[in-house]
């Protein structure tokens, strides 16, 4: 039952990862290749958690952790470029 | 033990002018001289020994593997030579004394002098062929300095630079032949040397050997064609053109020829090549000598003619022909810097050496007028004087010679025309100066010199008389010198009458006709001005500055600035060379068996492929571009999660977005549009060399991947707790194992915040005032959400950052993520507050918490001293702590401290000061506090 | 103190540098002082450790107390004591010369200064191959510091060039390490050096690959042939102090080739021995070839110097090309000589070029020399010993090489060589009758110089005459060092004796 949820589930993430570089790609604009980014450090963190539940071990968390903690600031410092063009100021 | 002095006291010599210059110019000449007296009586002293059938050597082992031994001999050769060298030079340094002005370096003058009279005296002394080259190539570098000394005159420094060329350039070609010489004779020693003719002879490289030889002595003694330099030598000081450029240095190369005579001379190549080089510069000399209107220029060329007469002579390399080349060796060298000497008597005191504005100065100057007239007597190889003597030996033994089969007859003629040629230049030089009435005035009304300043002519003239009415005197030691050559004694007799014979025949036309030639001698000069005026040094620094421009023509293209240009070269070797590796492997893959692909790792790749692709397509578009390489990124750390390296993903990730962050801050500086800049050609050339290169990288690590390696990392595995006392053997490995290597790695990480700084350091940079599509900033500086998230996230960041840190040893972690992830969240409040409100809440340098990264890590390192064991022995054990229980403490944890702090402080250093680089907290050199 | 020597010439600039870098500011003087005191004890080590090697025994020190082939080991032989004593003495010029003013034109100089020092040591003192990478980014990031000290577009433009092809060529070391470790499943010069000599011969391709690769490395840091372009500039561009330390950089790569390639690929590697042989000896030539035309081409002093290093590079590659032992002994013979005397002639540069006003050390007509005399004796002692002019050293270095070639090397060797010392001489000698003997009519007005340059140029120049009167004990030396290198299996032996012991049981 598990595996077979966990197969569905992984290749949803799966579809979902390639969707967010066709995003990335065509754009059209530049919040929304941002965005496409973000999401796929979003859609990263549950590969990563599934494929612990898979390969049953905890190792890969603390990943999981940092991607969910750290992901989103690569995000901020493009955004304020867009915004302000210089980040720290 | 005598003769290691001769030199030294030369040496001391050098010295002594620049020690007593404060004393006054009488004082430092007469101390100058002094050492040269001593070693002229030193030298002098060796004369019985000599005498009696001895060979006084010295040696002393100097570089054994180069075969350099500091070896003296005197034997008859050198005892010619050596005080030929140190008579002359003793006059020469008198009659220096009253020709320099009072202004004039006196004091550099005699120490170059000396400095020249030291290496004269060491070819000539020396017993090991590359002590000979030492001070072969020091004759240039003196000779160098010589001519140069009037140096704010541009003829005088062109000279000297040519000079120092051309003799420089033979002194290598010497080199070689001499390096060449000592491995067929199987030793530098010249005793051994001038023993092994036999071997030398029938060597296959002979012929080589002995190009390369002639060259360094047919340069040094300016034979045809190399003779060019010598007449502009003489934009020298006329002591100098006395000493250096008639009576020694010039010598030298026939000097070593005779020298090296027993070994090397006897081969037809050797009497071909010196034969006709000695007879063509002979009568080039001569023919020049004839043309030129200035006075040292007609010596200078006459000099040239005497040297390939004495060039001639050895080529012939008979018994009598060597003695003959000795005896006129010792008789130009009197004539010849009594001649210059005279020359620059008159120039000294008439202000002028052009024939043209000289004349009748018999009236004004009768001494030098007589003492020139002997002198040039002498030259011309007028009866009863020195030079008709050696001249009459030349005429016999170039009658004599059976060189060149049927056209033997041509060399006596050849011989007689020099002595004609020779006769009419001699006739000219005094008649033109003292008889003639002047055409001009000269700038100076003349009179005689100071009456010492003649002594050094006068004694030379009267030797020139001496020697030509009673040879006798000149036996002994002309027969000590021809036994040092011929390695024989030779029993001979000079006399003055021989009877009447073809040479007296010779000799007697080449007088007459000289005479009748000097009578023609305006038309000559009509012919001979139909020529175009051939002008050396314009030739020479034409070729030289053809030669320059060329190089640099060439250099330029070659580096041209272009790093991508270079960057190609770098990959293309790697390329060939990585290549040229795989080629010889039999097969890619190896013998482990390889995983099985799933669905998640294709996708993978696909996407790791696709992103760096993007990347390079979109790099027109930085930011897309930026955006594409953070998809290769977050793959590559998902691939290190998934292949089971939990420490390289975690790492991978705040490096990622470490970079990402670095790469927006450089990003604001750079120009919004990037212009195409890459032609198709070097689209296709760069895409074919990343290609091929990724392709020869790649299979590379398939072939390594696939390869089963027995290797030292089982012994890590297996020592990781025992040893380290870490269950995360990837950590005991940075920190204990490979400890030293982190050291250096945090050591090169605070260098790149300090290197950083240096860069930024008085950096001023445009900054844009709106993005690429000209849309103006957003007004919102600090953005609300953003502020409260960062605040918020900063606590539970350094919170992680401790986690990871603590559990770093036995699970995945450790300080180096631990300090990123520290970075990261501090750079997000710069980020979101700006850099005034969080420099006064994080009132600290960063350059400091780095460098106690270091330290910490540094002094763990020394801490094992303390317990007698090498630098960064690790050590560890379970402690029991009241409330918190049995914990386990090393002292790589305290390294590992340093590290985080390292990491911690470098990274703020690069990416805060980067950002500061806008504001007014900019870094500068200075400190603000 | 004593059982830790082999690890001073690291530990001691390391930690001297981390008391000088504490903090950015602070007064310059007790900064100079310290920073000479360190380098001076450094001479006094690396003295020590010379005495030490002189015996010829080949001693370890394993760092964290783990033994080879699993940890790291600091390795001194003959040849890595020669390496950091000529360090220490080039450094102890340097120093002096920058406390005369060039230390202030930027921060932490000598700070910098000795942590360059420390990965220049550590390089020569290491037994393990990727640690010697990590000598390598210290004293590449050290250097490219230092490039930047006292600012200024030349520097940054050059600088960058020279940091993003030494990273390149980082990237590339690291892969050739790689393959190396799977190839073989060692770091450790001499494990590696023994597991070759049993190396199955399907993988001798894949070794190879790495070798070369690793050739391509230390080719970019020696500056051979395709690879030296980025040279010339950084080193004219290079405060003189830090252009004077450089000299013995270009060394790093020539040591790196020497150890690696006559260890690791030493005999013991049957058909992987001499793997850098052809290249190395054709691209030399080629070196010394365009650095004459280089040399020839340059229009100003410190460009001329900077070809003169890339000369030595050549002629010591062409050593190491003939792979002999003659030859490698006569290179250890030239490049003291070569080393100091560059060193010394980068620093000389600048003080003739302050005292030249707006001419600087451009090779044109300019001010007359507040120094003429001092200077020009200095120039003279340099330029002839580094031409090759005898009774300076270069004559002897050079003589000994060309005495090494066999006779078809002679063929090739002799000709450039020599053509090579021409070449500087008609340079030099243009430059320097330009500088002393062609100036501008009037009073000279530079400043007198600083005691410290003086010293720092005396010091390093001294090495020209007394490499000559010292010519017999120190060719006696470099000809051990030689023989020594030419024994791998004594060098395995002393490191690793229980594997060895276990293979001829």
């Amino acid at each position: 039952m598990l595996d077979t949820a966990l197969w569905i589930s992984l290749t949803l993430v799966l579809a979902a990862l390639a969707l967010n570089v066709y995003r990335l790609t065509v754009g059209p604009d530049m919040p929304d290749r941002l965005l496409a980014l973000d999401t796929m450090y979003v859609n990263s963190i549950a590969l990563i958690v599934l494929l612990g539940l898979w390969l049953n071990t905890k190792t890969y968390f603390e990943a999981a952790l940092l991607i969910a903690m750290l992901g989103f600031i690569s995000t901020v410092a493009v955004c304020k470029y867009l915004l302000r063009g210089d980040i720290i100021e | 033990m005598i003769l290691p002095w001769i030199p030294l006291l030369a040496l001391l010599g050098v010295v002594v002018p620049l020690l007593t210059r404060q004393r006054g110019r009488r004082f430092c000449s007469l101390a100058t001289a002094a050492p040269a007296i001593l070693a002229l009586l030193l030298v002098f002293s060796q004369v019985p020994a000599l005498l009696a059938g001895d060979l006084p050597r010295f040696q002393l082992a100097w570089v054994p593997q180069l075969g350099l031994d500091l070896a003296f001999r005197l034997d008859g050769l050198s005892l010619l030579f050596v005080s030929l060298i140190l008579g002359i030079g003793l006059l020469i340094l008198l009659y220096a004394h009253y020709y320099l002005e009072a202004h004039e370096p006196f004091a550099r003058f005699y120490s170059f002098l000396m400095l020249f009279m030291l290496s004269m005296v060491g070819i000539v002394m020396a017993d090991n062929l590359l002590l000979l080259w030492l001070f072969w190539e020091l004759t240039s570098l003196s000779s160098f300095l010589l001519i140069g000394f009037w140096s704010h005159w541009t003829d005088a420094r062109k000279g000297a630079r040519m000079a120092l060329t051309v003799t420089g350039a033979g002194g290598l070609a010497l080199l070689a032949g001499l390096l060449l010489l000592g491995d067929m004779a199987g030793s530098f020693d010249l005793g051994v040397v001038l023993e092994s003719r036999e071997a030398i002879l029938a060597d296959p490289r002979y012929p080589l050997m002995l190009v390369l030889v002639l060259l360094g002595a047919f340069t040094k003694s300016a034979q045809f064609p190399f003779h060019f330099w010598l007449p502009h030598a003489m934009a020298a000081p006329t002591p100098v053109s006395a000493y250096l450029h008639s009576a020694t240095m010039v010598k030298a190369g026939i000097f070593l020829m005779a020298r090296l005579h027993p070994a090397i001379a006897g081969s037809e190549a050797w009497e071909l090549i010196v034969t006709l080089t000695g007879m063509a510069t002979l009568l080039y000399g001569a023919w020049f000598a004839l043309l030129k209107t200035d006075l040292k220029a007609i010596l200078a060329f006459s000099t040239v003619s005497h040297l390939g007469l004495i060039t001639v002579l050895l080529g012939i390399g008979s018994p009598l022909a060597i003695l003959a080349a000795l005896f006129h060796i010792l008789n130009h060298a009197t004539f010849k810097a009594a001649l210059f000497m005279s020359a620059g008597i008159i120039d000294h005191e008439t202000g002028t050496r052009e024939l043209g504005r000289l004349g009748g100065l018999r009236r004004a100057m009768p001494v030098t007028a007589l003492l020139t007239s002997l002198t040039a007597a002498a030259m011309a190889g007028v009866p009863l004087f020195n030079g008709f003597l050696s001249k009459e030996m030349f005429f016999a033994e170039a009658a004599a010679s059976p060189l060149l089969g049927g056209l033997s007859w041509l060399l006596p003629v050849l011989a007689t025309l020099g002595g004609i040629l020779s006769v009419a230049y001699s006739l000219r030089l005094v008649h033109a100066v003292f008889f003639k009435p002047a055409r001009k005035a000269p700038p100076k009304s003349p009179h005689e010199p100071p009456r010492l300043m003649r002594a050094p002519v006068e004694l030379l003239a009267a030797l020139c008389v001496l020697v030509g009415l009673l040879p006798v005197i000149a036996e002994v030691p002309l027969g000590l010198a021809v036994e040092a050559v011929l390695l024989t004694p030779l029993e001979f007799h000079l006399a003055i009458w021989h009877g009447l014979n073809l040479p007296l025949l010779m000799s007697v036309i080449a007088l007459i006709a000289g005479v009748l030639l000097y009578a023609l001698h305006a038309h000559l000069r009509q012919f001979g001005r139909q020529f175009s005026p051939m002008d050396a040094r314009l030739i020479f620094e034409g070729a030289v500055q053809r030669l320059m421009t060329w190089s640099e023509r060439l250099t330029v293209r070659l580096e041209n600035g272009s790093l991508q240009r270079y960057m190609s070269w770098l990959l293309g070797a790697a390329l060939l060379l990585g290549a040229i590796g795989l080629l010889q492997l039999p097969s890619l893959a190896g013998a482990r068996p390889t995983q099985e692909a799933d669905g998640i790792l294709l996708l993978g790749a696909a996407l790791m492929i696709f992103g760096a692709l993007g990347t390079v397509a979109t790099h027109r578009y930085r930011l897309i571009s930026l955006l594409m390489l953070s998809v290769v990124g977050l793959v590559v750390s998902l691939t290190f999660a998934r292949f089971s390296a939990p420490d390289l993903a975690l790492t991978q990730l705040s490096v990622e977005v470490v970079t990402m962050i670095l790469l927006m801050l450089a990003l604001f500086f750079l120009p919004q549009k990037t212009p195409r800049e890459s032609s198709a050609g070097r689209n296709i050339r760069d895409l074919g060399l990343a290609a091929s290169l990724g392709m020869v990288v790649a299979s590379l690590n398939y072939a390594v991947l696939t390869r089963d390696n027995h290797g030292i990392s089982d012994f890590f595995i297996a020592n990781s707790v025992p040893g380290g006392g870490g269950h995360n053997v990837v950590n005991v490995i940075l920190v204990d194992f490979r400890g030293f290597d982190t050291l250096g790695e945090i050591t090169v990480l605070a260098l790149a915040g300090l290197a950083i700084f240096k860069l930024l350091n008085r950096l001023r940079l445009f900054m844009p005032h709106s993005d690429g599509e000209g849309r103006v900033w957003s007004p919102d500086r600090y953005p609300l959400i953003l502020t409260s998230v960062s605040q918020a996230l900063l606590p539970l960041a350094l919170l992680v950052s401790a986690f990871i840190f603590l559990r770093g040893h036995n699970l995945p972690g450790g300080g180096f993520i631990a300090g990123l992830i520290t970075a990261v969240a501090l750079i997000l409040v710069y980020m979101a507050r700006g850099v005034e409100w969080t420099q006064q809440r994080l009132d600290f340098q960063y350059q400091p918490v780095a460098i106690a990264g270091v330290a910490i890590a540094t002094l763990t390192g020394l801490g094992s001293w303390l317990f007698g064991r090498p630098f960064l022995t690790s050590a560890f054990g379970h402690f029991h702590i009241p409330a918190i229980g049995d914990i386990e403490l090393a002292t790589a944890m305290l390294f590992d401290l340093g590290v985080y702090l390292a990491v911690v402080g470098a990274t703020l250093m690069i990416l805060a000061n980067l950002g500061k680089l806008t504001t007014p907290h900019r870094p500068s050199k200075e400190e603000k506090h | 103190m004593i059982q830790h020597l082999i690890v001073l010439p690291i530990v001691l600039p390391l930690v001297v540098g981390i008391i000088l870098l504490r903090g950015r500011g602070g007064a310059t003087r007790p900064k100079r002082i310290i920073g000479v005191t360190a380098t001076v004890l450094l001479v006094a080590i690396s003295i020590a450790l010379v005495a030490q090697a002189a015996s010829g025994e080949v001693t370890y020190y394993a760092l964290g107390d783990w033994q080879p082939p699993f940890g790291i080991v600091m390795v001194l032989d003959r040849l890595s004591a020669l390496m950091v004593l000529l360090t220490s003495l080039l450094a102890l010029g340097c120093v002096v010369f920058a406390c005369g003013g060039d230390d202030e034109q930027g921060s932490n100089f000598h700070g910098l200064f000795q942590w360059q020092l420390m990965g220049i040591n550590g390089a020569f003192l290491t037994g393990d191959l990727f640690n010697l990478f990590v000598f390598f980014e210290v004293l590449l990031l050290a250097s490219y510091a230092l490039l930047m000290h006292g600012g200024g577009k030349a520097r940054i433009q050059a600088g960058l060039h020279y940091v993003v092809l030494n990273l390149a060529g980082s990237a590339l070391f690291l892969i050739a390490v790689g393959v190396l470790y799977g190839a073989t499943g060692t770091l450790n010069m001499a494990d590696m050096a023994q597991r070759l000599a049993s190396l199955p011969a399907e993988r001798a391709g894949l070794v190879s690959a790495g070798g070369l690769m690793l050739l391509v490395v230390f080719g970019l840091k020696a500056a051979i042939l395709p690879l030296y372009f980025w040279l010339p500039k950084a080193y004219a561009a290079a405060p003189a102090p830090v252009a004077a330390l450089f000299a013995i950089m270009t060394k790093v790569g020539i040591y790196a080739i020497l150890r690696v390639y006559h260890l690791v690929f030493g005999d013991q590697a049957g058909a992987l021995a001499a793997l850098d042989q052809p290249w190395v000896w054709w691209l030399a030539l080629g070196t010394l070839v365009m650095a004459t035309l280089g040399v020839l081409s340059a229009r100003d002093l410190r460009l001329l110097v900077a070809y003169l290093v890339l000369i030595s590079v050549g002629t010591l590659l062409a050593g190491i090309g003939m792979r002999s032992e003659a030859a490698t002994a006569a290179l250890l013979f030239y490049l003291p000589h070569t080393t100091l005397v560059t060193g010394g002639l980068f620093l000389l540069a600048e003080l003739i070029g302050k005292q030249r006003g707006k001419a600087g050390t451009r090779i044109v007509k300019g001010r007359p020399l507040y120094n003429a005399s001092l200077l020009g004796v200095l120039f003279l002692l340099g330029g002839a010993a580094v031409a090759g002019l005898p009774p300076l050293s270069g004559a002897i270095g050079k003589a000994l090489l060309m005495q090494a070639a066999s006779a078809e090397q002679q063929l090739w060797l002799w000709p450039l060589l020599l053509l090579a010392g021409l070449g500087s001489l008609v340079a030099l000698s243009r430059a320097g009758s330009t500088f002393f003997w062609r100036s501008h009519e009037g009073e000279p007005s530079g400043q007198p110089l600083a005691k410290r340059q003086l010293f720092g140029v005396t010091w390093l120049l001294a090495a020209a005459p007394l490499l000559v009167v010292l010519a017999g004990p120190v060719s006696d030396y470099a000809q051990a060092t030689a023989e020594q290198l030419g024994e791998p299996a004594v060098h395995i032996r002393a490191l690793l004796p229980e594997t060895t012991d276990g293979d001829e049981a």
